[in-house]
């Protein structure tokens, strides 16, 4: 199976970072993994070497860190997984837009919302906002804003 | 015309700025075509034009005030993403939903479905210049709008669902008006082949025209019919069975090509799935509360994430949110199906004929102010 | 009366064309109420109920409104093209009344060149919708126009073919003449390929549906008059309208029998009656295709004229000229 593969591949690889498994169903992946930063392109490489497709790619802001939520999945069987990644806020995680091509509109809605510049996206004009935007309205300094925490809140 | 420029091999180049006030774009897309004759050479689509900040939103209201938000992000299938959005609820604050309501979310929703099919018909028909199947799919989405009326006491934007069921149980009315209307579209079905389906010109116009493989359908996570139409049979409905899904005996329409023409049967056919579904659904019909009883007012879910996918009528949709352990989400993330669907368009367009290029864009089915969220 | 300034002939003319005039304006808003009300019930509506009886004074209203309506020009478009366009789409069409056998003796003018000159003249409104296009100085505007000089030319040749090949039979280029020789067998028994091929390419050369590429709504939003607004807009549609009279009424004489009736036998009904049933006839048929069919594509427009039609109608014309050689 595909997922089996993958799951080996990615305990192979990234040895420092243990597998989360979810059997409750809630988190609608079958496990998920954090990365660190430098580790996006290769394991986008990984789940495309795989068949898998990027679902999503969305942003998490916090007090101390953005957290960059990559969600993968499978055609047949379907297997979600989600790859976390820790990006400061001063950082410009690597782009996986030569990867996956339709990674170009996802990363620039990211840049949108968040403000994340990513490394090697060759377009980080607005997409959803004006051209001329030059605020992040899904920051938590951004409007009016219910609760701003640290990670660690949420995570634990 | 002084706006011509030329491209590197010298040629000039017409470019043609499709939108956002044109009669086809569904909704305030512009495409910014460079044209050589009437071939697109290049093809930029802008969008943001709708864009309402419902994420944003739904971080600063508590869960319960988002609701009536979701039926609004695709608003011709507001059902299905207002069912969606109380499916990710009760997943993260762990409400349990009674029988009858999820059999009757999957009829209310599944008639949306058909709306949303059904408006996509005709208005694909239209951009190909064919304006009297138009009138009769919207003869068609009339009944549906009006039995959901008489369920959820509107006809496009419901807030139907409600955390542990839905709002209002379905009487001997409603059920009569679903089979009038399952019995009145096995003729409509038949009339729609020989005035479409079979119609040669119609043929003609979608064979073979904008073709979205598989391996590019992965590239740009193209999902729902479009994905469908070139032969991989991914349908949430199946892959993580929500509601009675598992239960009910309907199939996964495929295509094999991944033109406009398999887009259409794939849509086409789905429409006579979602009425098998219902049907099955109407005669299963348990007795009992539509409405799980103690769900307070006030949710509070523990802290944590959910990620809940449900299939809307364009494709996998699904809410990402965060909760902090207060009584609205700390992150709300909307993944749209027709992001990838018209991001798949950069790929598409270049090489085509700008009448292709509205068939491609109608096959698609996009709903623009979706993806502007 | 007769012997006046201009003389008889002259006066005729005239009196003929003011007749004319009012009868296009007349037709065109029935055409158009027609038209709803055919689009209407095939799309089970009723179409326009307001105005009038079964809202047959609709379009007049319209027509009044059209005519109040400001005229907008464009800001770089060129002025006197774009206003000249209009006047130029329509005077050709209302040439072609001059010619029409509406029933023997009713005609304006019975030239010995008429059938010439209807085509003569039709083919100057596709340079007049390549100015309006060209004027406008819009980009669909001239997408439109090129596609309609396209169409135009690629569909002229069928249907002069096929016209030839009536021509060949009868040996003259009169109208009336033509019509008389059908006084017991109508020339589409004797000529249905050519039959075909000409409703099929007049039907493209007035740009109605399923070949209405030029003003394609969905693609190029209106087309070659995008810009127009007020009666500039209305002289277009008046056109069209017109247009699609002529070349039906064309197709009448040409090809069922004019003012005869139904093989000689006429039920006593006047000849002008015959021919204006068959003209409507034809015209609610090419009304009848436009709200079933989709829109062709361009590339499959053109195809279809240069490798099925000109080919066809070449071969019926080359086996006509033969059968008449031998007859």
């Amino acid at each position: 199976m595909m997922l089996k593969d993958i799951e080996a591949r990615m305990q192979a690889k990234f040895a420092d970072s243990p597998l989360k498994r979810d059997e409750t169903g809630v988190t609608g992946a079958r496990w998920s993994v954090e990365l660190p930063i430098s580790a996006i392109r290769e394991a986008a490489m990984e789940f495309n070497g795989a068949g898998f497709f990027l679902e999503s790619i969305t942003a998490l802001d916090f007090e101390d860190t953005f957290e960059l939520v990559y969600h993968y999945n499978c055609f047949e069987p379907a297997s979600r997984v989600t790859v976390r990644v820790l990006c400061g806020h001063d950082q410009s995680p690597a782009s996986v837009c030569d990867i996956f091509r339709g990674a170009v509109w996802l990363e620039r809605e990211v840049h949108d919302f968040f403000g994340i510049k990513f490394a090697g996206n060759p377009d980080m004009r607005p997409l959803l906002l004006p051209e001329d935007a030059d605020y992040h309205p899904l920051k938590k300094t951004f409007g009016k804003v219910g609760a701003y925490h640290k990670r660690e809140v949420i995570y634990g | 015309m002084d706006e011509l420029v030329r491209n590197e091999a010298g040629d000039r180049i017409y470019s043609l700025n499709l939108g956002p006030q044109h009669p086809s774009t569904h909704g305030v897309l512009r495409i910014l075509l460079d044209l050589d004759g009437e071939y697109i050479v290049k093809a930029d689509p802008v969008i943001g034009y709708g864009h309402r900040g419902h994420e944003k939103m739904g971080e600063n209201r508590q869960y319960k005030q988002f609701l009536p938000n979701t039926s609004r992000i695709d608003y011709l299938s507001g059902l299905l993403y207002n069912h969606g959005f109380v499916l990710a609820v009760e997943k993260l604050a762990g409400i349990k939903v009674p029988e009858r309501a999820k059999f009757i979310r999957v009829i209310a929703a599944e008639l949306n479905r058909i709306s949303s099919h059904l408006l996509w018909f005709g208005t694909y028909l239209l951009d190909i210049g064919g304006i009297t199947p138009f009138l009769y799919a919207f003869d068609d989405r009339e009944h549906i709008l009006d039995i959901l009326d008489t369920i959820t006491g509107s006809r496009l934007t419901y807030s139907y669902c409600r955390f542990g069921g839905v709002c209002r149980d379905i009487d001997w009315k409603f059920i009569e008006m679903s089979r009038a209307f399952l019995k009145r579209m096995e003729a409509r079905w038949a009339d729609y082949e020989a005035l479409v389906t079979k119609n040669v010109i119609f043929i003609h116009r979608t064979r073979d025209v904008g073709v979205i493989d598989r391996e590019l359908a992965r590239q740009y996570g193209v999902t729902g019919p479009n994905l469908r139409a070139c032969g991989v049979p991914f349908d949430v409905r199946r892959s993580e069975p929500y509601e009675v899904y598992d239960r009910l005996d309907f199939e996964i329409p495929t295509g094999t090509k991944g033109d406009a023409l398999d887009r259409y049967n794939v849509r086409f056919r789905e429409m006579q799935q979602s009425c098998r579904i219902i049907d099955q659904a109407l005669d299963q019909l348990p007795e009992g509360e539509v409405l799980a009883p103690k769900v307070p007012q006030k949710l509070s879910p523990p802290k944590g994430e959910v990620y809940s996918a449900f299939e809307s009528a364009r494709g996998l949709s699904a809410y990402y949110m965060v909760s902090d352990g207060s009584s609205g989400p700390y992150r709300c993330h909307i993944r749209v199906p027709s992001f990838g669907n018209l991001n798949v368009l950069n790929d598409v367009l270049p090489g085509t004929l700008v009448a292709d290029a509205i068939s491609i864009l109608g096959s698609i089915d996009v709903v623009i102010p979706e993806i502007d969220r | 009366m007769s012997e006046g300034l201009l003389g008889f002939e002259g006066f005729r003319l005239i009196l003929g064309m003011v007749i004319a005039l009012s009868f296009a304006s007349v037709n065109a808003l029935f055409l158009v109420w027609l038209e709803r009300k055919v689009s209407g019930h095939i799309q089970l509506r009723p179409g326009p109920m307001e105005v009038g009886p079964h809202g047959v004074l609709q379009t007049a209203a319209d027509a009044l409104k059209l005519i109040g309506k400001e005229l907008i020009l464009p800001l770089k478009a060129d002025k006197k093209l774009f206003f000249l366009a209009p006047v130029l789409v329509f005077t050709p069409v209302l040439v072609g009344f001059l010619v029409l056998p509406f029933s023997p003796g009713l005609i304006i003018h019975d030239m010995n060149l008429g059938v010439l000159l209807v085509f003569a003249f039709s083919t100057i409104t596709v340079l007049a919708i390549l100015t309006g296009g060209w004027a406008s100085n819009n980009k669909y505007a001239l997408l439109g126009a090129v596609r309609s000089v396209a169409q135009n030319v690629a569909y002229e040749i069928p249907l002069l073919l096929a016209v030839m090949s009536i021509v060949l039979m009868v040996h003259s280029l009169s109208f009336s003449h033509i019509v008389v020789l059908q006084k017991n067998v109508w020339f589409v028994f004797l000529q249905p390929l050519a039959c075909l091929i000409y409703l099929i390419a007049a039907t493209a050369e007035t740009n109605r549906a399923p070949f209405d590429i030029p003003e394609a709504e969905s693609e190029l939003v209106a087309g070659f008059h995008t810009e127009y607004s007020g009666m500039g807009f209305g002289l277009y549609f008046l056109a069209e309208y017109t247009n699609m009279f002529i070349v039906c009424a064309v197709a009448t004489s040409l090809f069922f029998g004019g003012w005869n009736g139904l093989f000689g036998i006429s039920l006593g009904i006047p000849g002008v009656f015959w021919f204006l049933f068959k003209t409507y006839f034809l015209i609610f048929v090419i009304m009848w295709v436009r709200w079933t069919f989709p829109r062709v594509r361009f590339d499959q427009l053109m195809n279809f004229s240069w490798k099925v039609m000109i080919p066809l109608s070449l071969v019926n014309l080359v086996i006509t000229a033969i059968v008449v050689k031998i007859i």
